[in-house]
């Protein structure tokens, strides 16, 4: 098996126990920036009465669950790691959290077809808005090369008003500007 | 030499117009592909650098090595 047909096995995965769910992590910021290999496949998952269990049944002996949960330190979201056997990408199931920004951009997710199927995604602005939380708290370089990524694909599509207010509730504007100032004129 | 900001600018929107116009499905499932490819490369690093290792022993070094990029990752 191959890293991308474990993340199509896990969005099947999940669409057949109709678990609500959405793309999140470098996935989602490749999705509207500039691709770059990744080393996981983050999804946020709303597991209400199911049972994790119930998704790794559904994915079959090709993968094994990591029996020590994790957790995600911006949120605090609880998180399940999960591995194809024989690929080397790691799935990550974050369960969705309590934190007002995840359930909102949970509740905004876009559903695209794609691959034959149907595919939950982040909308671009809360992929920025994620981003950059994670780049200011988690201090991880890669995300602030997403976002600016993201920024400069977009562009002129990016809905400011929604992006703006949350970055003043999360203390990332400043960040923001930054960035959108470093992305070179068309 | 080194690259001057003009370039690395132009560099860059080319970059962007190439993503612009790839299509949706090719960027969801770029990040995995590029893993694998890179996985490859690497894989064939390790078996040079330990010519008596089998496929076995190359799988664990690989994966060992990927564990520390994420490790590196997450605390840069």
């Amino acid at each position: 098996m191959t890293s991308d047909e474990a993340v199509i096995a896990v969005i099947d995965a999940l669409g057949s126990l109709a678990v609500p769910y959405l793309l999140t992590g470098s996935l989602a910021s490749n999705f509207y920036g500039i691709p770059r290999a990744t080393q996981d496949a983050d999804f946020v998952v709303h597991l209400e009465k199911l049972k994790i269990s119930a998704i790794l049944q559904q994915l079959g002996p090709r993968f094994r669950l990591d029996p020590q949960m994790g957790f995600e330190t911006v949120t605090a979201t609880a998180r399940y790691s999960i591995r194809a056997l024989t690929a080397p990408l790691e799935i990550e199931l974050y369960l969705l959290s309590d934190d007002e920004h995840d359930r909102e951009r949970f509740r905004r997710r876009r559903r695209i077809a794609l691959l034959g199927r149907s595919v939950w995604v982040p909308t671009a602005e809360d992929v920025i808005v994620t981003k950059l939380r994670w780049s200011l708290q988690g201090r991880r370089p890669k995300d602030r090369d997403d976002v600016r990524n993201v920024l400069a694909v977009q562009a002129d599509r990016i809905d400011w008003d929604y992006v703006y207010p949350w970055c003043d509730r999360h203390g990332t504007r400043e960040l923001l500007d930054h960035v959108r100032g470093s992305i070179p004129p068309p | 030499m080194e690259p001057d900001q003009a370039l690395i600018d132009r560099l860059f929107r080319e970059r962007v117009g190439r993503a612009r116009a790839m299509p949706p499905e090719e960027k969801l499932l770029a990040g995995p592909r590029l893993l694998d490819r890179s996985c490859r490369i690497m894989a064939d690093g390790i078996r040079d650098e330990f010519p008596d290792a089998d496929e076995a022993r190359v799988e664990e070094i690989l994966r060992h090595r990927l564990d520390l990029i994420r490790r590196l990752e997450h605390t840069a």
